[in-house]
């Protein structure tokens, strides 16, 4: 029964090599994770276990502990502490500011209650000519950052601002200077949260744009 | 949340008062058509955010507020501006701004005396139609519909069984008869063997016949296993990791229409889509579900405290676990794709929309990126970098022949391993 053997081993390999399937918390057996595991520092990874992956280095560095994950140990002198590898970013040089892409200096006014947005925005100007095309982008920008409160037509009219007692402005009513808006957007108002980590400045000022076309005339 | 006092404006205030007092004496609601029909369009531009006329919302619900005011001139007082009103010591003003947490009301300076009064007509007459029926919404909408065509393939399969049953039965007695009749024939010696040679499970085992069946079967199964096997090492796709807190995709991004880039943001800048910072769950969840406990867990990582709402400072990363990962030996960038090539998440991602747990959809392979860049066209609208390309290639391959990602170096090995 040699070919009976034969069969049987196949498929003990086979199931075997089945339980190297990626599935729920298992991601799966991998193949070469020396070459699959970033030497740099990647972005939303995590260290898990810093010994594995110890004999990658055992031969050049016997006394370092090497391991697959972000473990490049010229990356910053923390993480020479294994116990607490660190990223290695840099910080700015101290006493300088960035600018964005257009030259400009971040925007720097505080959150302010209702009665003082307007003194705090007077002066300010959109930099951007509400031409038809910044009109589109400020569209498209709005559908990202805006229409699940807001609603399409501005109106307050979305899934969440009717399920959830939550104060959702309606923009087709509200008669707001763009400045006014871009403050809002930048450090929120009401329930409104802050959202000026998440919508660049020169996106700001396009939504701000297009909202000022959502009023009913 | 606005929360101020407004006492600076007490003594404007009582001055106000004293001087609005005599004029809005006579003021009454009225109940002619053309005011209710106002003060809907008013009540939905300038309330609705805050206000239902039966539910309560932000505020309270406006039905029956005649029954609580102190009277219409009050009314209209706080409508224009409450803070004033609170700052005044009015008592029910004091009552009801307390009620709410101090949550400040907007005020409304610019609505005219005559407007508040549309407003109020249209709620009350808003508040005296009868209920609507409920709508009734099951958990699973869809189910019924989707358990059709599931009870009729059942049906199918019973059917089938009782049918090879019977047939079953039915060869069982030609078996029989069969056997009657040849008991009841003279046969000859070699007949009989033939007749009598018992069918037992050891002979059909050592049959030839049934032997290549067998081994034909095991090798081809245990061939194909080992291969399918082979096939996912080094490859996650399924990867459904549970995640530190339960945040589900199908509530957010399918139930809510949330948009993907609104906590994605990375994606249209840079290499990597991003998880989101927690402030970003912020801008909701101060307000919505503060109880859950999934939601706590959140504001355990971020030191915030839902009954003062104030940060503590002592933060403590929430550790996501990544699902999708490119190996380093290669090169992936979010916002090539999603910007230039206009490639919607789900191309890549799936039905992100329905899933509570996020798994690995695609497979990540090599094979499959290179698939995608022999088949995919770029995308060249409203793109002037790409108008001399797609020029050139229609030129030199005809006008039918369309400019593919391959076509301008998308299967080249330096574009993504370097």
């Amino acid at each position: 029964m040699r070919i009976g053997h034969t069969s049987l081993a196949v498929i003990a390999i086979g199931l075997a090599l089945a339980g190297c399937k990626a599935g729920g918390d298992n991601p799966g057996l991998e193949y070469a994770p020396n070459m699959y595991h970033s030497v740099a520092y990647e972005p939303l990874s995590q260290v898990t276990d810093t010994t594995a992956g110890a004999w990658v280095n055992a031969l050049e560095n016997p006394s370092v502990k090497g391991e697959y994950f972000n473990s490049n140990y010229f990356n910053g002198k923390s993480t020479f502490d294994r116990k607490s590898p660190v990223s290695n970013m840099r910080e700015p040089a101290p006493h300088t500011v960035k600018r964005n892409a257009y030259g400009w200096l971040p925007y720097r006014n505080k959150r302010v209650s209702k009665d003082s947005i307007d003194l705090v925005v007077a002066g300010m100007k959109n930099p951007f000519d509400s031409t038809k095309a910044l009109v589109a982008e400020g569209k498209v920008l709005y559908e990202y950052y805006c229409q699940h409160c807001h609603g399409k037509t501005g109106a307050a009219e979305s899934k969440i601002a009717t399920k959830y007692p939550l104060g959702v402005a309606n923009l087709t009513a509200a008669d707001y200077s763009e400045p006014h808006i871009f403050q809002v957007i930048t450090h929120g108002a009401g329930n409104m949260g802050a959202h000026g980590s998440q919508v660049s400045p020169d996106d700001r000022w396009k939504i701000a744009t297009y909202v000022r076309t959502l009023r009913k005339k | 949340m606005m929360n101020y006092r407004a006492a600076r404006f007490s003594i404007f205030l009582i001055s106000a008062f004293l001087f609005l007092a005599p004029s809005l004496s006579a003021q009454t609601v009225p109940t002619d058509d053309e005011s209710v029909k106002n003060g809907e369009t008013l009540f939905k531009n300038n309330c609705y955010s805050c206000h239902r006329v039966k539910e309560k919302w932000t505020g309270p619900a406006l039905a029956g507020y005649q029954n609580r005011v102190p009277s219409i001139e009050w009314t209209i007082a706080w409508v224009k501006n409450s803070a004033k009103l609170i700052a005044s010591g009015d008592e029910y003003a004091n009552k009801i701004y307390n009620e709410y947490n101090k949550s400040q009301m907007t005020a409304f300076t610019n609505l005219k005396d005559e407007e508040i009064l549309d407003i109020l007509a249209y709620v009350e007459v808003e508040a005296a139609k009868p209920d609507a029926a409920p709508v009734v919404v099951t958990e699973d909408g869809a189910a019924p519909a989707a358990g059709v065509p599931s009870a009729y393939i059942n049906a199918i399969i019973i059917g089938m069984i009782v049918i090879l049953l019977l047939l079953l039965v039915v060869l069982g007695f030609i078996v029989s008869t069969l056997k009657r009749v040849v008991e009841n024939r003279n046969l000859s010696e070699e007949e009989k063997e033939v007749v009598e040679s018992p069918i037992t499970l050891s002979t059909v085992t050592r049959s030839p016949g049934f032997i290549f069946l067998v081994i034909f079967l095991v090798t081809t199964v245990g061939f194909k296993t080992v291969i399918d096997g082979l096939f996912t090492i080094g490859v996650q796709q399924g990867y459904a990791p549970k995640q530190p807190i339960a945040f589900s995709h199908k509530i957010h991004a399918g139930e809510n229409e949330v948009n993907c880039k609104y906590c994605h943001t990375g994606v249209m800048k840079g290499k990597q889509a991003n998880i989101p910072s927690p402030n970003i769950c912020m801008n909701c969840h101060t307000q919505i579900k503060t109880e859950s406990p999934e939601i706590k867990k959140i504001y355990a990582a971020i030191g915030y405290d839902p009954a003062t709402g104030t940060y503590s400072g002592k933060t403590e990363p929430i550790k996501w676990v990544r699902i999708h990962n490119i190996p380093d030996l290669a090169y992936f960038n979010h916002a090539q794709h999603v910007n230039v090539a206009g490639i919607e998440c789900q191309t890549c991602h799936g039905p992100i929309e329905e899933m509570e747990v996020v798994y690995q959809y695609s497979l990540l392979t090599m094979g499959w990126c290179i698939d995608c860049h022999r088949k995919t066209e770029v995308n060249g609208k409203d793109n002037a970098y790409y108008d001399k390309l797609i020029q050139l290639h229609e030129q030199s391959k005809g006008k039918n022949n369309k400019m593919k990602v391959e076509d301008i170096g998308g299967l080249e090995c330096a574009k993504c391993h370097y």
